[in-house]
Parts: structure tokens; C-alpha cells; sequence
């Protein structure tokens, strides 16, 4: 052992040591993208499985049906008549209906503004009273008025109610059953969400007079389809990429699938053969939509209270009728019921790939964390290059050659390894303008931070243009300033490059644990910056830098994707500051605090040109 | 002498107990009420008497001996116990039964006033009595320990009197499980009690299947010494047992052998035929005037089985609260009478009857003379409006802190009222007493005169007992009172969650005791309520992990050891003072051993 530890200290003053960290992050970058290309292979993903036996689903008779259709059919003519009545006309009738069965009922108003726009409305929801249960769990149904899209959620409100009656007759609940009508499918659910855990701003969004007690788990029908169905979609994305426990997942998946025999999609995945390339896909559109962390549905908002919620959303055409959507919506009722303890057994970080394959996190991780390693990697390696001295600026000196041959000489050093002499000198480190720099750069990044979350609607596109345009032409000006007052030298653009890439490797594999997808997604854009450096002596090599650099820059991502999906940029603007001050979407705070800043240092130091002359020498 | 003592001691007591048991020993009653939303009301109340000096002397005849033996051994004044399950809906169906007073929280709860020189000899009692009691009625009364007992100040007052008593050596203690359900096994030892058991009587309803499916229902338990006024004539002890239910009559009139809720034929549905789309495949349903037929055989599952006949026949058995107007069909054998106020009956059972049935038809049946326009709405007795109404909740999200809102409403458009809310809390939810306050809807808490007149407060120990608030408070008419305070989640020790699934831990109801609005008076209450009681989660381990910390350890402390040996045994020089480890060396290390064993080998010239 002590040979072992007296061979790795002769081993890390070898030079050749620090030739390695460029091919050692290149791996990590590597094995990371190709880790998460095997993750669909039938070896590396698992089977789900319901981990909670309290939950049984699909082992109990659904009766809902026969003369419900009837109700149900009444209830579509009510729902029918009220399209295209305000919000409050329409609680009112709803409100009517929900008291003739005997539900206890409450309405709340809610007023958001954001980029210009207020968003108000009044959320309608009734208790059924667990029959013999006293108020201490619930469970919740909800049906957006309007679905995501916007579009009437033409049945889901009538089987809510359906649903309602039905569930009244019944004396086996041990949970109070919240049905929650919301006026649209992300605002509503998640002021009534937040005023229902007391989170709520009371200035924006009223409390409840009416209460139940803790919430086990929630279901959200978006049956806007006019004809009857095929499949059942399940929409689980929550807000920041937080995802519910797989067992309701799988629970929903058993008793649709399983028991009603209807098909079950995910991420919008219509068709799937279960083979490589759609499972690739599945999971891909997952991650994506991990990544950006929107909220997707009426659910979303439940999640980030660990309040376990799906949307359900039939789609396709088949034989499969509305009380065939309410079975299976009474089926997962029954199963949430059967609950004596909050859902926890199952995985909360997985990602589907199809609807009875899954990876967990301790199989995916590694990918994210290969890719933010190679950021710590390359920082550490730099920050030990910055204390030394090479070989070929002992002859810099020396000869007092140009500046532009440090790089060529900097080759001739790595050819001259295995001199044992030349690595034990250190050199004092200039850490005052690299750190002023870095740090300076990160409190830049609350400005388009603050700019794009509280700009007005129609300026967003505008000012997007602008900051665009000065983002380019930023590392330009940042860099001749630097150069011009400060003559930055290449140990200062080391450690430059070393501080920013400590952090963007502490954000994103901290970050990686929270949201995997959008800490990949952000760790693949960004790992260029690591192999970025000045070159003085290339005019070439820097244009191309500096080309690629913006091609991936932040601003450059979103216009490219906004033009893939084909939507304006100010409207990813728009979405993205709803989210943020609606249901504290955090991607921003990424790209903005944690990307952007890496960029903008990676840019500088491309276009750096450093000077002669380093820190003082001193003995080891 | 001695015996002729004791003969006229037992000549005096055989005189006594036929003076008393003409003068109304026992008598049962069962009021039926229908309430709004097809819910009926049953309220059975059985009250049986003994005297004193009976009871001292072990003389039972009436009064259950096997509950008398407890009360005397733990030296027990007055009693109240109670099961409770399910939610009064005060919204729906007003004020409750006894204004409150025969009802508990969720669960188990139980308080008695003990005669005990010391505040330890009263919980020696008070440990007794809870054990005889768990064994009595097949309930874990015996978890009733010192964090889960109180000693309530100023919400409670006995009911019964207390001539002899002094505040010194009489001991109020309450105590309270509100995780315990209440079942069938509860109930059988209740009927027990009872003189006539569950054979005949109003208790041959009484049924497990029934009375558990109820929306709420509330078994009580009463014992108290009534004296006679002006003290005059000796002092009794009274045993009133009640079960209060509300059962839904739709669900109750399902059959036994078939109560799965199947949706009913088409034509069979209560449609709303005033809508335009009515048809025959599509019925907005018209529930809410459904169901206000019934007969007791449909309710319950039988009929009563005549009358117990040791009843006082002065009381009658059955009596039943719907408007005069409404007909209703009752078996032979009975009598009705209608009562003065033209909201309720009585019926009287004649003794020889074996089967009692009563059918309240539905309105829509009734002959149609009788039924005019606007007559709907007095199909029921309209519901009374309680006092006050009161709801309780969680505030807050986390595992850390939390809060509780309890929203107190004051219906009534002049009157003021005035109540001490009680909680009594589990230690580990340790509140802040600090950030309790009340404020009136729309206002800030400053903006009026204090509603909170005066708190009691005795904070909790730490696994010793729970903390005990009781707040004197008003609520002005016609408005809604907030009060709410914020608490802390303590961390339990691993050994003190219970084995069973962690669904988290129940919190007791709070109790609402209203004053009576005449100040001069002794501040008895005049309505009691409860809020529903609370669950609440604590930060829980999952109890997997402790296993895989063990693997954990195990492996650090092997590797721990293995180095730890090794640096224990071993010399250590920095690595120029040792021989030098490279190619050349190794080389040299392999080949000396080899040339020596290849010198042994080898026959070297000799």
C-alpha cells in the first residue's frame, strides 16, 4: 500500500498526466451520450412493476355504466349549452348541478399576470364527503374546462359529474373525492393547488373556505375528443421535470391496458412497436420535455406538493366509449383508495420508454454525471497547468520569442515529458481577474434573466433580436477591453477557463439529481466550452471557434428550436415567463445563470490573445 | 340482631327496588328524523337508573354490573365515554342531535371525574379504569396514556350532581384516541349492557351492517349521579346509553346480499322531465328528491321486535319527525299520537306485539287531495340551525412545520357567541403559541376587540404528555372567524413509529363548547361540537434504508479496518528513503530469487 501511494505521488508530478484530462473529458462526453443510446436496449432497461400491494389495480368489478350514459348524455347537453359563456356563468350552472347531488361546493378566483398578460378566472370544486370517513386524506378528479390546447374539454367535465353521481353512491371510500373544475389547465389547478397547501400569494389568488385533508393523488381527464376513443394517452410530465411515482403510472397502466383492454400511449407516442428505434423516441421526447420542465397539463401542478398526478387523455378511434374513460378513471379510484400510506414505494426518477419498460435513476445517472464531470475534470486539470511552469515558457523567457510561438513551443514540451525537473516548479497564481471575470459574468446573467421574465409581450421579440445580436458581438468587446486595460497572460485565461468550468460542472451535476434531462441537455450544449482555448497564433482556428461557440450559444438553441417547432420566439418567451411566474418554472434560472455565463467566458477566451510573461517564479 | 338487621335491610331494599322499578327504571326511546338528501336520522336512547346506595352495596338490576364493578373499583363520579365514526354535515342537516352533547370526535374518547385524594392516585384510576374499559368494550382504551391525557380546565362541567364532592378530590381527566375505528366488536358490548340485550326492544334494530355503513354515527355511554331537587329523596345513579346515526336511505334500502351500487335500469331513474333534451336515453338526474320513502324494514333490515318489557310503557318507543301532514303506515298492534307542535309523533307499541313496522311513504304518493303547490319543501322537518359552525385544516405543506386553521362561523344575524375551543395536541406537534390568533374575515387581527378572552396552556413534555389548549373565545354575529397558529414537527425516534403502514398520525378533534349567553349563569354549555380530526405526517424514514445503512456500514468498516491494520503494522519511510521502485529493480528482484533456485537446480561443477 505505501508503494501504491508513493507510485501515484511520483505518478502525478508526471507531465504526462496532464496531457490526459482533454481525452479523459472527451470519454466522459462520449461514454455519457452512448450510455444514454443503450439505455433502451432490452438488457440495460427493466420491466415496471407495482411496487405498492396495497394498491391492486385492476382486481376489482367497475360497475360504472348502463343508465349512467343517460345522466352522462344530460350532462353533455348542460356542458354543450355553456360553451362560449364566461367563466362565471358557467361555475354558476355547474355549481347548480354539483349541489344537486350533494357535494359540498366552493369556487375561488385567481388573477396571474405575466409578460403583459393577466390571466384571471374562478376555479369551481365540490367534496364528495367519504361517507364514513372523517376529513383526513382526499383524493382529487379534475377537468380543465379548456384542455392544454385550448379546446373544450367536451366530455371530461360531463364525466366528471357522471362520475360524481356515481361515486356518491357508493359507502367503500376511505378518502374524501375533490372534483375540481378548472376555467383552463395550467393557471387554475395551480392557484387552487397552492391555496390549497397555503402557498399562495393571497393578493393574486383567494384562499379556500372549503378544505379536505392531505391529498394522496390526483387524476386530470382531458376528453376533448368528440368520438370514441381507442387509447388512453397518460400525460406525466410535472412542472420542472419532477415526475409522479411510477406504481400510478403503472397502476393506470394495468387497469386501462390490462383490464379494459385498451392501448396506452406515452409522450405522445401513437404507435409503438416496443422495438429499439420507439423506444429511443419515447424516451428522447420524455427527456425533452423533462428538460424544458413546462407544466403539461392540469396535473403538473400537483406534483411539485408530492401530490402524485396523471392526465388522462383518450385518443384515436375505436370502440371504446366515454364510460369506458370513466371505468377506468373509477378503476384508479379505487386503487388510490385502497392507499394507507401516501404512494413512496415506487420510483419517482425513472424515465418510460414504453409502457411497461422503464430505467431508474441509478441506471441513467451516470450519463449526466459523465458529462458534468468532464467540466470538473477539465477545471481541476487547469488549475493545476495554471501553477505550473511548462517547459516552453522557461525558454519564452529565456529567448524572449514572439508570442504567437508559446503554443508551438508548448507542443515541444509536450514532446520533451519525462523530465522530471521541469514539473516541480510552481508558479504564483493571478487569480484577481479570471475570478473578478467569472464572477462578473454570473451577475451579468441576472439581466436577460430579469429582462425576458418581466418584459411586456410585445417587446419580447424585439428586445430577443437585440440581445441576440449583442450576445454575438459581447465576447468580442469583453475581450478586446480585457485585452487593451488588462493584457490578460495565458495562465489568467487558464484560470479563466478553470473557474468558469468548476461551475458550470458544480451546476449541472448537482442540477443532475433534480432534473436529469435538462442538466444533460444543457451538459451536451456546453461541453465545446471545454475544449476551448485561445489561439493566438490560428486566426483560423479562432474564427472557427468562435463560429461554432455561436452556433451553440443559448440565444442561437432557442431560435433553432423555436423554428423546428415551428413557433415564434416570442412565444417561447411568453410560455417560458408565464412559467416562471406562474409555477416558478426553473429552466431560465439554467440556461440564463448557469449556461450562458460559461458561454460567454468560452467566447472570451477563444477571441483571448494572451501576453507574455507569467507570475512570479517560485521554488516548490 | 344481626339478622333480623339484615332482614329489614333486605325487605328495605326489595321495598325499595319495587317502589322503584314501578317508578320508571329503564325506559328506551328511538327518534327517527328525516334530514335533507335522503338522510334519516336514529337516535336510540336507553336510560336505566340505580340508587346509590344499591350500587355501594353491589345491588345491580338495571345498571350493567359488569361496567358498575369498574366504576366502583376506580373509584369513578361520572363517566363518559364515547365511539364516534364518520362526519355530522352541520351545512346539510343543522344542528346536531342533543345539541352535542351525546357525541365524540373520531374515534375513542373518554373523560371521568375520579375521587382520589392525589393528582398520582387519580391517574393510578384513571390507568384502571381505562384498562377495565379496553377490556370491557373491545376498544385499545389502554393506549390512553399520559401524552394522550388531559385535564381539561374550563370545557368540560359534570352533568350529573356532585353534593359531596370538593374541587380537592374530584379529578376531571379526558382522554382521547382519535385513530381507533369504531366497529362491530364495540357495539356488541354496548348492547350487553343493555337490560334487554339486542332480543327485543328499539336495540333489535341495532345491527353492525347498518349502524357501520351509516354517514356518521355515534355510540354513547353516560354515567352520572342525579339527585333529586331540594334534596330531598335519595340520589341515583343513571346509565344513559345513545347511538346516534344518519343513514343514507338510498344506501340502506339497497339489499343485503346485493349492496354493490349498479347503476339502476334506465326507466327506473328520478329524471328532471322539465329539460328539453329529456328522453329516453338521456335523464338529468332529479336525485335530491328521490328516496323520501321508507320503512324500518328497509333501513334496517328488520323490524322491531316488540317492545322490551321492562321498559317504562309511559315512554313511548318509537317516535318520529316529519310534519303532520305526511301520512305514514305503521303495523297493527301500535298506536300513534301526534305530538302539539305538529312536527312529530310518538308511537305506542301495545306489549304483545312481535313485529313493529312503519312505512313513511314518498310524497309523490301520498293521495292527491293532500298534496298541493309548495307543499315540497315541507316534506321534512326543516333542520335547525346550530349555533356555530366550525371547520379545521392543515395549513402549510413540508414535513418541517405547519399550521392549523380552524374557521368558525357565527350564523346567526344578532347573536354573539362564546366557546372555549379545546385541543388537545400530540407532543410531537409543538406549537407555537406565539402566532395563535384570531381575526374576523376581511380584517387584519388588530382591527377589532380581542376575540380570544383567555387561553389555558400547558405545553407538552416530550414523550410525557401532549399539549392541552384551551382558548376562551367569542365570534360576533354574522361573521367568520379565522384562528390559526403554526406548529413545529418534532423527529420521532425510529422505535415510536408504529409497525403498521405509516399513513401518519391522527390528530383529535377539537372541542367546541359553547357558553350559555347568560352571563350570570354558571357558564354551562349550551351546544358542543366537534371539528373533525386531523392527519398528520411526520417526517418518516423509509424503514428500508436502516438495512442498507447496515450493508453500508459493514463495508466501510471492512475497508476502514483493512487500512487501519495495515498502517497499524507496517513501517512507513517516504519514498526516496526506501529502495527504488522501478523496471531495473523489479528485474532484479524476480531474477536473484530465480538464479538461486536455478543454482539448486543446476549441478554446479564440482
Amino acid at each position: 500500500m505505501p508503494r501504491l501511494i508513493s507510485g501515484a505521488l511520483r505518478l502525478r508530478r508526471d507531465p504526462r498526466i496532464l496531457k490526459l484530462p482533454p481525452y479523459l473529458s472527451l470519454l466522459c462526453i462520449l461514454v455519457g451520450a452512448v450510455w444514454l443510446f443503450l439505455l433502451p436496449l432490452q438488457e440495460y432497461s427493466r420491466r415496471t412493476y407495482i411496487s405498492e400491494n396495497a394498491l391492486l389495480p385492476g382486481q376489482v368489478h367497475t360497475y360504472f355504466g348502463g343508465s349512467d350514459q343517460h345522466v352522462f348524455r344530460a350532462y353533455k347537453h348542460e356542458v354543450n349549452a355553456l360553451a362560449g359563456k364566461t367563466n362565471i356563468e358557467i361555475n354558476t350552472e355547474l355549481e347548480s348541478i354539483a349541489k344537486g347531488l350533494g357535494l359540498k361546493v366552493s369556487r375561488q378566483n385567481f388573477t396571474y399576470t405575466s409578460a403583459g398578460h393577466v390571466y384571471t378566472g374562478e376555479n369551481l370544486y365540490a367534496i364528495l364527503q367519504a361517507p364514513r370517513g372523517d376529513a383526513t386524506e382526499a383524493i382529487v378528479l379534475v377537468a380543465a374546462w379548456k384542455n392544454a390546447k385550448g379546446e373544450l374539454n367536451r366530455n371530461g367535465v360531463p364525466l366528471l359529474f357522471t362520475l360524481a353521481r356515481y361515486f356518491k353512491r357508493w359507502s367503500l371510500w376511505s378518502k374524501d373525492i375533490i372534483f375540481l373544475v378548472t376555467p383552463d389547465s395550467i393557471a387554475g389547478p395551480q392557484a387552487w393547488v397552492d391555496a390549497y397547501h397555503d402557498a399562495h400569494d393571497s393578493a393574486r389568488v383567494d384562499s379556500l373556505p372549503l378544505k379536505s385533508g392531505a391529498l394522496q393523488g390526483a387524476i386530470a381527464i382531458d376528453y376533448a375528443q368528440e368520438s370514441r376513443f381507442e387509447s388512453v394517452h397518460i400525460v406525466y410530465d410535472g412542472i420542472n421535470g419532477q415526475l409522479p411515482n411510477l406504481d400510478l403510472i403503472n397502476s393506470i397502466n394495468n387497469i386501462a391496458g390490462g383490464q379494459m383492454g385498451m392501448g396506452v400511449a406515452l409522450q405522445e407516442m401513437w404507435r409503438h412497436n416496443d422495438q429499439y428505434p420507439d423506444r429511443l423516441r419515447t424516451m428522447l421526447r420524455g427527456m425533452l420535455k423533462q428538460g424544458l420542465g413546462l407544466a403539461s397539463g392540469p396535473h403538473s401542478s400537483f406534483i411539485p406538493y408530492h401530490v402524485d398526478a396523471v392526465t388522462l387523455q383518450p385518443f384515436g378511434e375505436g370502440w371504446q366509449d366515454e364510460m369506458a374513460m370513466g371505468r377506468v378513471v373509477e378503476g384508479t379510484f379505487r386503487s388510490l383508495n385502497n392507499l394507507l400510506e401516501h404512494l413512496h414505494q415506487s420510483f419517482f426518477f425513472y424515465l418510460l420508454m414504453q409502457r411497461e419498460r422503464f430505467v431508474s435513476i441509478g441506471t441513467y445517472l451516470p450519463s449526466a454525471m459523465l458529462v458534468a464531470a468532464n467540466f470538473t475534470i477539465m477545471a481541476i486539470a487547469l488549475w493545476i497547468k495554471s501553477g505550473q511552469r511548462e517547459r516552453g515558457d522557461d525558454k519564452q523567457d529565456k529567448d524572449g520569442k514572439a508570442e504567437g510561438e508559446g503554443e508551438a513551443e508548448g507542443k515541444e514540451a509536450g514532446k520533451e515529458v519525462g523530465e522530471p525537473s521541469s514539473a516541480s516548479v510552481a508558479v504564483e497564481r493571478e487569480i484577481f481577474l479570471p475570478l473578478g471575470f467569472v464572477t462578473a459574468c454570473q451577475f451579468l446573467a441576472f439581466l436577460p434573466l430579469y429582462l425576458f421574465n418581466h418584459a411586456p409581450d410585445s417587446l419580447l421579440t424585439p428586445l430577443f433580436t437585440i440581445f441576440a445580436i449583442l450576445n454575438t458581438l459581447l465576447p468580442h468587446v469583453i475581450s478586446s477591453f480585457l485585452t487593451a486595460y488588462y493584457t490578460p497572460t495565458t495562465q489568467q485565461y487558464q484560470l479563466t477557463k478553470s473557474f468558469s468550468l468548476l461551475l458550470l460542472g458544480m451546476f449541472l451535476s448537482s442540477l443532475a439529481t433534480l432534473n436529469f434531462s435538462l442538466s444533460l441537455l444543457v451538459g451536451l450544449l456546453a461541453s465545446p466550452l471545454t475544449f476551448m482555448r485561445p489561439w493566438p497564433s490560428s486566426p483560423a482556428m479562432r474564427i472557427a471557434c468562435t463560429v461554432l461557440l455561436n452556433a451553440i450559444a443559448p440565444t442561437a438553441v432557442l431560435v433553432a428550436s423555436a423554428a423546428y417547432w415551428q413557433v415564434g420566439v416570442g412565444e417561447v418567451l411568453r410560455e417560458a415567463a408565464f412559467a416562471w411566474d406562474v409555477y416558478g418554472m426553473y429552466s431560465p434560472v439554467v440556461v440564463w445563470c448557469v449556461w450562458w455565463p460559461a458561454w460567454v467566458a468560452g467566447s472570451v477566451i477563444v477571441l483571448g490573445r494572451p501576453a507574455e510573461g507569467r507570475g512570479k517564479v517560485k521554488t516548490a | 340482631m344481626r339478622q333480623l338487621f339484615s332482614f329489614s335491610l333486605l325487605s328495605f331494599f326489595s321495598l325499595c327496588f319495587a317502589f322503584l322499578a314501578t317508578a320508571a327504571d329503564y325506559h328506551e326511546q328511538l327518534v327517527l328524523r328525516p334530514l335533507p338528501l335522503s338522510a334519516l336520522l336514529a337516535s336510540f336512547n336507553f336510560r336505566s337508573n340505580t340508587t346509590l346506595s344499591a350500587f355501594e352495596a353491589h345491588n345491580f338490576r338495571f345498571f350493567p354490573r359488569s361496567l358498575g364493578q369498574i366504576l366502583q373499583h376506580a373509584g369513578t363520579r361520572e363517566l363518559h365515554l364515547r365511539f364516534s365514526l364518520g362526519r355530522w354535515d352541520a351545512e346539510s342537516w343543522g344542528a346536531r342531535p342533543w345539541n352535542g352533547a351525546r357525541e365524540g370526535g373520531t374515534g375513542v374518547e373518554l373523560w371521568a371525574w375520579l375521587e382520589a385524594d392525589t393528582d398520582e392516585a387519580a391517574d393510578h384510576q384513571w390507568l384502571t379504569l381505562t384498562n377495565a374499559l379496553s377490556g370491557l368494550f373491545c376498544a385499545s382504551l389502554n393506549f390512553i396514556d399520559g401524552t394522550r391525557t388531559t385535564r381539561p380546565v374550563m370545557s368540560f362541567q359534570p352533568e350529573g350532581d356532585h353534593p359531596n364532592a370538593t374541587d380537592t378530590n374530584t379529578h376531571l381527566l379526558y382522554g382521547v384516541l382519535p385513530h381507533e375505528v369504531v366497529c362491530t366488536e364495540n357495539l356488541t358490548p354496548f348492547l350487553k349492557l343493555l337490560p334487554c340485550k339486542g332480543k327485543a326492544g328499539i336495540a333489535s334494530l341495532l345491527d353492525g351492517h347498518k349502524l357501520f355503513d351509516a354517514s356518521w354515527q355515534s355510540m354513547a355511554i353516560d354515567v352520572r349521579p342525579v339527585c333529586p331537587p331540594g334534596g330531598e329523596g335519595e340520589c341515583v345513579l343513571e346509565i344513559e346509553q345513545t347511538i346516534d346515526m344518519v343513514l343514507d336511505i338510498e344506501r340502506s334500502k339497497r339489499p343485503r346480499g346485493n349492496p354493490i351500487p349498479r347503476p339502476l335500469p334506465g326507466h327506473e331513474l328520478h329524471c328532471d322531465t322539465s329539460k328539453p333534451y329529456h328522453s329516453g336515453d338521456t335523464c338529468f338526474p332529479a336525485d335530491s328528491t328521490a328516496n323520501q320513502d321508507w320503512s324500518l324494514s328497509q333501513v334496517f333490515g328488520k323490524t322491531i321486535k316488540g317492545t322490551c318489557p321492562l321498559t317504562d310503557p309511559n315512554v313511548p318507543p318509537v317516535c318520529l319527525q316529519v310534519p303532520d301532514a305526511r301520512s305514514v303506515y305503521i303495523s297493527n298492534g301500535a298506536l300513534e299520537k301526534k305530538n302539539q307542535d305538529g312536527v312529530s309523533r310518538c308511537f305506542e307499541i301495545e306489549p304483545e306485539t312481535t313485529d313493529f313496522e312503519l312505512l313513511l311513504p314518498s310524497p309523490e304518493d301520498l293521495p292527491a287531495d293532500n298534496l298541493q303547490a309548495g307543499q315540497e319543501v315541507e316534506n321534512i322537518v326543516k333542520p335547525e340551525t346550530p349555533l356555530l359552525y366550525a371547520e379545521r385544516s392543515f395549513t402549510g405543506h413540508g414535513q418541517e412545520r405547519g399550521g392549523v386553521q380552524t374557521i368558525l362561523r357565527n350564523p346567526s344575524p344578532d347573536k354573539e357567541v362564546e366557546f372555549i375551543y379545546m385541543e388537545s395536541l400530540p407532543w410531537f406537534m409543538r406549537i407555537y403559541l406565539h402566532t395563535m390568533q384570531a381575526r374576523i374575515e376581511g380584517t387584519s387581527p388588530s382591527d377589532h376587540d380581542p376575540l380570544i378572552q383567555e387561553v389555558y396552556y400547558r405545553p407538552a413534555v416530550d414523550r410525557a404528555r401532549g399539549t392541552q389548549l384551551e382558548v376562551r373565545m367569542r365570534v360576533p354575529a354574522a361573521s367568520t372567524v379565522f384562528l390559526t397558529y403554526d406548529f413545529e414537527k418534532s423527529i420521532l425516534r425510529y422505535t415510536e413509529y408504529p409497525p403498521d403502514a405509516n399513513r401518519g398520525f391522527d390528530v383529535a378533534a377539537a372541542v367546541i363548547t359553547i357558553l350559555s349567553p347568560n352571563k350570570n349563569d354558571t357558564r354551562s354549555a349550551t351546544y358542543n361540537l366537534r371539528t373533525t380530526s386531523l392527519l398528520c405526517s411526520l417526517p418518516t424514514p423509509d424503514f428500508s434504508m436502516p438495512y442498507n445503512v447496515i450493508i453500508f456500514t459493514s463495508t466501510a468498516i471492512a475497508l476502514a479496518f483493512g487500512g487501519m491494520f495495515n498502517i497499524i503494522v507496517r513501517r512507513f519511510v517516504a519514498a526516496d528513503e526506501g529502495p527504488e521502485v522501478s523496471v531495473g529493480s523489479l528485474k532484479q528482484k524476480l531474477i536473484v530469487p530465480l538464479r538461486r533456485i536455478f543454482a539448486r537446480v543446476k549441478p554446479g561443477p564440482r
